[in-house]
């Protein structure tokens, strides 16, 4: 029964509907969030997330295959689809809030130096997302013979599970600053 | 200052202990594995003799008999031959509930009962057949096994001897008895047989048995040839083997439709066989002295695997059916069969035999000296149901002949044990005088006390039958006696061969793994030390830094990796996996600092050519070029590493660096000469080693080359951002990491892996058209471990030499240092991995891949750690020396 479950879940990790459904939310959330509030309109930074998605999808297929990913046409769509759901984990957000401000993405992605709240908000879910896949990949090689073995599904449950947590300690991040500002407020 | 002292005070004596330090490890390491591999890799040396006919004079046992009647043509060797021919159907993987009625099971089971012309002919009781349970011992693999069945020896994980390179048994075997006494031999079925007895057989049809998925061209070629052959009359042993079991399975498991047919396949077949044998079997027809046997190698479990130890693996089965009758029942004494029903209310017997004892028996039988490595005793049963063994024709069949004829019979087996027992004898003589390792003084005083105690009561025995009148028969006790004797003898001498090459030594493991662990610790107080004095005190430092963190946790993750069989199998892409990692944290840290962006992304670069190359060494036995141009292209292009080499070699020699030919750096002295001998050591060594590897030499060559300068270049990257107020230990361990991590991708990349197989033979023959066991085992180990361990270990001091902080008055004293610390760490990284594969074989010792998998991964990671410590010591004494 539950390996059903889970079966069905897969298909639709695999098959990118959840890329699908997760790209328009993160868009149009983080899109409120755009840096350069008074320059850009929301339409441009809508824009700019967009093309941030094919943009990190190559970049993490890159990187992907670097770490060990299997190469082959029969690939291709799976690595596209987690890629593109990659992408809107880490440089989609980035895209739509920082645009082109190298100094942003630098401080957010080498530095790891997160500054208000909205840095925590991409920076920490874009991390746990990176090094949850990382640590997702490790139960490939196992010889259990489970179908969730297959590239790219435990990449991807490692990948989601690694986001969620990110975004909820950047959450609490950010509920503990804002608790401590009113504190401060006092 | 602190060390400027330190060096000082030990003066010249510093590097003196360095080579210490280095010398301590290596011999504690070289303890350790010594202790625990006597413990766990089970030796045995194989000796070169072969058992002659004439031998038998030596014995106590007297000539044998010359065959009063006169029926046989009087050439007897060591035994009286009981049968002429010899019919061997071997069914790989048959498990014992195969052949037996699945009443003397629990639970009836699908596969059970399949064989039924086994069960019908087992149960008549005027033919002469019986169904054996035959134990094999481990490890279970198809040729180790066929090697256990014909030597009649214990086939141990490693047989020291000089079957290197190819799998022929050398040994003295049955297959070379039978041949040696004028047998002719036939042989069909599994290519196995011909690759252990490459010139043995008359004829031979041997199919491929690699392909697992084919479950039907190995054994549809015996059956076309079987039934034949059987009407032919220039053969006196035939031998089929049938694949189709083990390959279903492999495959499809025991539980499946596919075993199911193939087993009724084979019942079909089998009854075909017997019924042209028995077609045949009248008086003065072709098989009127003709054996069958139809037997297994060894078991499998229920997925079909072998190779362990468990019972299911090692239960197998013999069925033996004679054309002639019996005349005789055996004496319960030496029967110890248990009848049951079958489910067709068919009574049927079920005997026991060891493996061990199949050569001997079988050698017994046919008439021909026992192999001179033989431990195995002739089986009663076995012997006994041979009507041959006794000459039927002497008596009547009235009762009170029936006791003479007993006696007969008993007098002819315990004849035919001594000389088993004296064959033993003398060959636990010889191994203990001639091998590595041989048996303990107490045991063999045991064993020869036993021998003794048989032998004397033999000669009093001897004394009283020597008439051969009616009068002076010796009595049934007396020879019952007798037999015990020689079967106790016998059986003790086998369970101390198994004791000695099948068990392990836990305790000698346990002190092995112990030492290994002080080494590591020894290992890591060093460091530590050396680290603490490298500190300037006066200033803040950190000790910790981000580096040592990540590499201390790709180190661990890596040596816990090898616990689980399925990393070991991956470990070549593991390793590319964790290099790439490590690859991309040094890419983002080049982008933090902007700097080196070049070469963090040709680092990464190479990392992902690395990888596709492990994938093509991977998949290497198909690769098969189609077309005539592609071919020469492919001729042709490891001429272009090669001029990139030797145009780098040039640079590096005119320039007097290899790193100057890059850019302009700062040099100091000690550094220009560490690097010059580096380059020195490594073109003459990378050039023996791409003679040896191929086509494709040059490219690892030139992959490692650039890979090697990278990982320099990177290092760089951290020392500037740190300005040098990290201790030594942060500095280097991510670089040491990296190059440890390169040089086994690079061992994988060039086509290895750590298995038997994976060893490239042909490097041995670079040069050398005869065997030579001593320069091709070296010439191997150049070939296995150049790219991985040779030259990564010999570069090492290239990572040192380039940039390091100037600090004029103790740049020399400092790099020394610098070089120590380097050296430690890397052989620290070398000693926990191998420390983890011992971990990891001391917990799966009982795991069924352990022969297949944890001990080949064991001996090379071993091997490779006393070359990287041996190395080790060689360039500490190489570059320390300053002149």
């Amino acid at each position: 029964m539950k390996n059903k479950k889970k079966g069905h879940n897969i298909k639709d990790i695999t098959r990118g509907d959840a890329v699908l459904i997760e790209v328009p939310v993160v868009v149009l959330l983080y899109s409120l969030f755009r840096k350069d509030m008074n320059q850009s309109s929301y339409l441009k930074a809508v824009a700019r997330g967009l093309l941030g998605l094919p943009v990190g999808a190559v970049v993490h297929a890159l990187g992907a295959i670097v770490l060990g990913a299997p190469v082959g046409t029969q690939y291709f769509l799976r690595t596209l689809n987690w890629s593109l759901l990659m992408s809107t984990f880490t440089f989609v957000p980035a895209a739509s809030v920082y645009g082109s401000s190298w100094v942003d993405w630098h401080r957010i992605f080498a530095q790891t130096k997160p500054i208000g709240s909205i840095d925590y908000m991409i920076c920490l879910p874009a991390h746990g997302a990176v090094i949850g896949g990382w640590f997702g990949a490790w139960p490939m090689p196992l010889d259990w013979e489970r179908t969730w073995q297959e590239w790219p599904i435990c990449v991807t449950y490692g990948a989601i599970i690694g986001y969620l947590v990110g975004m909820l300690a950047s959450f609490c991040s950010a509920v503990f600053r804002v608790s401590s500002q009113h504190v401060k407020g006092d | 200052m602190a060390v400027t002292e330190w060096w000082k005070n030990t003066s010249c004596g510093g590097r003196r202990s360095a080579f210490m330090v280095f010398f301590l490890v290596l011999l504690l390491h070289c303890i350790a594995i010594l202790l625990f591999t006597s413990g766990f890799l089970l030796t045995r040396t194989e000796l070169p003799h072969h058992s002659q006919c004439s031998d038998v004079s030596q014995s106590p046992c007297g000539l044998p008999d010359r065959s009063p009647q006169g029926d046989h043509d009087g050439v007897t060797c060591w035994t009286k031959p009981a049968v002429d021919r010899l019919v061997i159907i071997v069914l790989d993987a048959l498990r014992f509930d195969f052949v037996a009625p699945s009443t003397f099971f629990e639970e009836k089971k699908p596969w059970m009962d399949k064989l039924q012309v086994l069960h019908k002919f087992a149960s008549e009781s005027e033919s002469a057949a019986r169904i054996f349970k035959a134990i094999a011992d481990p490890p279970t693999t198809s040729l180790q096994r066929l090697k256990g069945l014909t030597t009649g020896g214990l086939p141990t994980f490693i047989d020291i001897g000089n079957s290197f390179g190819a799998p022929a048994i050398v040994e003295d075997n049955l297959i070379h008895q039978l041949v040696q006494n004028g047998k002719r031999v036939v042989m069909m079925g599994d290519d196995t047989w011909t690759q252990l007895f490459p010139h043995h057989f008359n004829k031979s049809y041997p199919y491929p048995s690699f392909n697992v998925k084919d479950l039907d061209t190995v054994d549809n070629g015996c059956i076309s040839h079987l039934i034949p052959t059987l009407y032919d009359d220039d053969w006196d042993v035939l031998i089929a083997h049938f694949l189709g079991v083990d390959h279903a399975g492999h495959i499809f498991g025991v539980d499946s439709v596919q075993m199911i047919e193939k087993l009724q396949q084979y019942n079909e077949q089998l009854e075909k066989v017997v019924e042209v044998l028995q077609s045949q079997a009248g008086r003065g027809s072709l098989h009127e002295n003709t054996l069958l046997l139809v037997m297994g190698d060894h078991g499998q479990t229920i997925n079909g695997d072998h190779g362990g130890g468990s019972a299911e693996e090692v239960d197998t089965s013999i069925f033996a059916m004679s054309l002639r009758k019996p005349s005789i029942t055996v004496p319960p004494e030496f029967d110890a069969s248990s009848c049951k029903l079958d489910l067709d209310g068919r009574e049927v017997c079920i005997s026991s035999i060891e493996q061990l004892d199949f050569a001997a028996t079988v050698s017994a039988l046919l008439g021909i000296p026992f192999p001179y490595g033989s431990i195995g005793r002739v089986n009663p049963m076995l012997y006994a149901l041979v009507a041959g063994t006794w000459n039927l024709e002497d008596y009547d069949m009235s009762s009170s002949q029936s006791q003479l004829k007993l006696e007969e019979w008993m007098h002819n087996y315990a004849k035919v044990l001594c000389i088993n027992s004296w064959q033993v004898k003398k060959y636990i003589d010889v191994y203990t005088a001639s091998s590595v390792i041989g048996f303990s003084v107490d045991d063999l005083k045991h064993v020869a006390d036993m021998y003794a105690q048989a032998v004397n009561w033999s000669d009093s025995l001897h004394d009283v039958a020597s008439c051969k009148d009616e009068a002076c028969r010796t009595s049934f006790d007396a020879l019952k006696k007798q037999i015990d004797l020689y079967s106790n003898f016998l059986a003790s001498v086998a369970e101390l061969a198994r004791t000695k090459f099948t068990e392990f030594n836990l305790r000698m493991m346990g002190i092995g793994f112990g030492i290994l662990l002080i080494s590591i610790f020894i290992h890591v107080l060093v460091i530590k030390r050396v680290d603490d004095i490298t500190v300037f005190p006066s200033r803040e430092t950190s000790s910790v830094s981000f580096g040592l963190i990540v590499s201390c946790t790709i180190v661990t993750a890596r040596a816990c990796s090898f616990l689980s069989n399925s990393y070991i199998l991956e470990e070549g892409k593991m390793t590319n996996f964790l290099l790439a990692s490590i690859g991309m944290l040094g890419l983002r840290h080049s982008i933090m600092t902007k700097k080196m962006i070049f070469e963090a992304t040709a680092f990464v670069f190479l990392i992902s050519i690395l990888r596709f190359t492990i994938e093509l060494g991977l998949s290497k036995p198909q690769e098969v070029l189609d077309f005539h141009s592609w071919m020469y292209v492919a001729d042709l292009m490891p001429i272009v590493p090669l001029i990139i080499l030797a145009c780098l070699l040039y640079k590096s020699i005119a320039c007097s660096s290899f790193l100057q030919f890059f850019e302009e750096v700062e040099i100091s002295k000690w550094g220009e000469m560490a690097v010059m001998k580096a380059v020195a050591i490594l073109s003459v060594w990378s050039s023996t080693l791409m003679i040896l590897s191929g086509k494709q030499g040059p490219w690892i060559a030139l992959a490692s080359v650039v890979g090697g300068w990278l990982i320099s270049r990177l290092k760089g990257l951290e020392q500037d951002n740190k300005n040098a107020t990290t201790g030594l230990l942060a500095l280097y361990s991510s670089p040491v990491t990296q190059w440890s991590l390169l040089a086994s991708c690079l061992f994988f990349c060039s086509g290895h892996w750590c298995a038997f197989d994976g060893l490239r033979y042909a490097a041995a023959f670079v040069g050398f058209d005869e065997f030579t066991i001593i320069p091709q085992a070296i010439l191997l180990t150049i070939e296995t471990y150049g790219f991985s361990h040779i030259l990564p270990t010999l570069g090492l001091p290239i990572l040192v030499a380039y940039k390091y902080s100037s600090n004029e008055a103790k740049q020399t004293r400092q790099s020394l240092i610098q070089l120590f610390q380097v050296y430690l760490i890397y052989g620290l990284i070398m000693a926990v991995t191998t420390t983890f594969t011992v971990l990891c074989v001391i917990i799966q010792k009982r795991h069924l891949m352990v022969w297949g998998l944890f001990a080949p991964k064991f001996v090379f990671d071993v091997v490779g750690l006393i070359l990287t410590d041996a190395l080790i010591c060689v360039s500490s004494v190489f570059y320390f020396i300053q002149t």
